[in-house]
């Protein structure tokens, strides 16, 4: 299998290499190669002219893939204004600053990135795995809204450095005290203060722990392709689709064990 | 003997009403007309009005400075996140650092230092004005705003039949807060569109606001908390720190507009 792995500039706590050597160890046969920033690294790949064309485009399809109402599924007839195009423009331009507030609809955004895969790469054996610091959620039929999510496993699959944070629900008492302070109209003191009385409580911008939390969301990507089931029922196993901020500590930093004895064995089998 | 010096009434009568009238014929013609004297459109005047440009901000209340002076919950204290608080060094208002990253100052001490700094970078005011709509020029450029007094607003229909004036410029910034008037109105002429409130992550949305301010159409720039209005960013978020760089931005913006329109 051949592994890219893309890296996400803006958070340099997500350290790549030790991504690798965790691969490596859990699929020796498998060939990984480290790239930079996956629009930056493929939009180079283009000639002059053809890279111009494709970043004005690309801003656009960007701009439609924002997620406008949390509880209305895209709509494809919706024109982007021209500020959000030129938003979007001027961040093709600077891909390693973080990316802020934006919901894009995940699987949209994926499918807009495929575009950028050349024909060589696309091949069944061949994995792409994009960090990125845009947020992104996928569509609930059930309650009808949309929910912020860590991961898409898809070609290529995306894991958000954002997500991380914004996704998996913080302690309830988090919830209510911001709530009290956004009451009070104290936005800026609700932000900045909580974060300090809930330190460790939940992974955060830039934590010490990125990378270790990311290498369960990499093993995800990777059973997704080898498998197509990325997830385990076992809330220590780093295949464990956590939902909690306290579950992705228990299953990714405080796990008694790295993979459940099913997974371990599943992965051994995968191997022989 | 008295101690101020003797006056005819008729002479404040005309004092008042001659300056007035020179100012308001003078700024009929400005290089950017502001609506909204709130912390986002003070910023913005203060800083073109310090490169030479004429300025007028229009305000419909009678005091300018908007939500600055109180912070939420009429605690008048205000909390602004680093980098912002480098614009608190510049217009010389205290402030200390509440945890890191964010700075708190009193509100008054920073409304008041920034309404004397726009005033003294020669912004001028229409207070008691209320935006009524937007002068269009050949390619529905937006070159100026139609304004009338604030209390014939709140007058009863039949005994308003007041036409309001125009007032030209360069370049209009709407600066008017989550109503965002001047960009509801090109909408109303289906010259652009607003996005409405965006009900995302409420935390990370200052930047959204610095970053979105512009050009929203050839003449019409957006500031401040209009900015989330016309493209859909989170409503709570943004702060004072981004209400004052969104300010500083779209200063910039104009600039940009005004040498292209010298060049053209
Ligand atoms: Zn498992």
């Amino acid at each position: 299998m051949f592994i890219y792995l893309y890296d996400e500039a803006a958070t340099p706590t997500l350290d790549l290499g030790g991504i690798t050597n965790y691969i490596k160890d859990k699929l020796p046969s498998s060939q990984i190669e480290v790239r930079e920033n996956f629009i930056t690294f493929h939009l180079a790949r283009l000639e002059r002219r053809g890279r111009e064309e494709k970043m004005s485009h690309l801003a656009e399809e960007l701009a439609r893939a924002k997620v406008r109402k949390l509880g209305a599924p895209l709509n494809d007839l919706f024109v982007p204004l021209k500020g959000e195009i030129g938003y979007e423009r001027r961040r093709l331009e600077n891909q390693n600053k973080r990316v802020a507030g934006i919901l894009y609809d995940g699987f949209v955004l994926s499918g807009i990135l495929q575009g950028l895969l050349p024909p060589e790469e696309c091949a069944l054996n061949q994995v792409h795995i994009v960090f990125t610091n845009q947020l992104f959620g996928t569509w609930d039929e059930h309650d009808r809204r949309y929910h912020a999510r860590v991961s898409i496993y898809n070609k290529p699959s995306l894991i958000s450095t954002t997500g991380i944070v914004e996704a998996p629900a913080k302690p309830r008492e988090y919830y209510l005290l911001k709530q009290q302070y956004t009451a009070l109209g104290m936005y800026d003191a609700a932000e900045v203060g909580l974060k300090g009385n809930f330190r460790g409580r939940f992974i955060d911008y830039n934590d010490e722990r990125m990378t270790r939390v990311m290498k369960g969301y990499v093993l995800q990507a990777l059973m997704h392709q080898l498998t197509g089931e990325p997830f385990c029922t076992d809330k220590s196993c780093r295949l464990y689709n956590a939902h909690w901020q306290e579950e992705v500590i228990r299953s990714q930093v405080e796990n008694p064990y790295d993979l459940c004895p099913a997974h371990e064995r599943m992965l051994e089998a995968l191997l022989s | 003997m008295p101690l101020f010096h003797s006056v005819a009434e008729k002479d404040v009568t005309r004092a008042i009403v001659s300056s007035f009238l020179r100012q308001f014929e003078q700024y009929a013609d400005s290089d950017v007309i502001i609506v909204g004297a709130g912390p986002s459109g003070l910023v913005a005047g203060k800083e073109l009005a310090a490169r030479r440009l004429k300025v007028l901000i229009v305000e419909r209340n009678n005091y300018l400075g908007g939500g600055f002076w109180i912070g939420g919950y009429l605690m008048n204290k205000v909390t602004l996140r680093a980098p912002a608080e480098t614009m608190l060094d510049e217009l010389g208002v205290p402030y200390e650092e509440a945890v890191e990253g964010l700075y708190v100052a009193d509100g008054p001490h920073a409304c008041s230092k920034l309404i004397a700094a726009a005033c003294d970078a020669g912004v001028k005011f229409a207070n008691m004005t209320i935006f009524d709509d937007i002068v269009l020029r050949e390619g529905n450029r937006v070159a100026g705003v139609v304004v009338n007094w604030t209390p014939i607003a709140a007058l009863p229909r039949e005994i308003t039949c007041v036409d309001p004036v125009a007032l030209e410029a360069k370049v209009v910034i709407d600066a008017t807060g989550h109503d965002a008037c001047v960009v509801r109105r090109l909408e109303e002429r289906g010259l652009t569109r607003t996005v409405g409130f965006g009900a995302m992550w409420v935390e990370m949305s200052e930047d959204l606001v610095v970053e979105h301010t512009g050009e929203v159409h050839p003449g019409l720039v957006v500031a401040g908390m209009a900015v989330s209005t016309t493209y859909g960013l989170p409503r709570m978020g943004p702060t004072f720190g981004a209400m004052l760089l969104s300010g500083k931005r779209a200063a910039e913006v104009v600039m940009g507009i005004l040498e292209g329109i010298t060049v053209a």
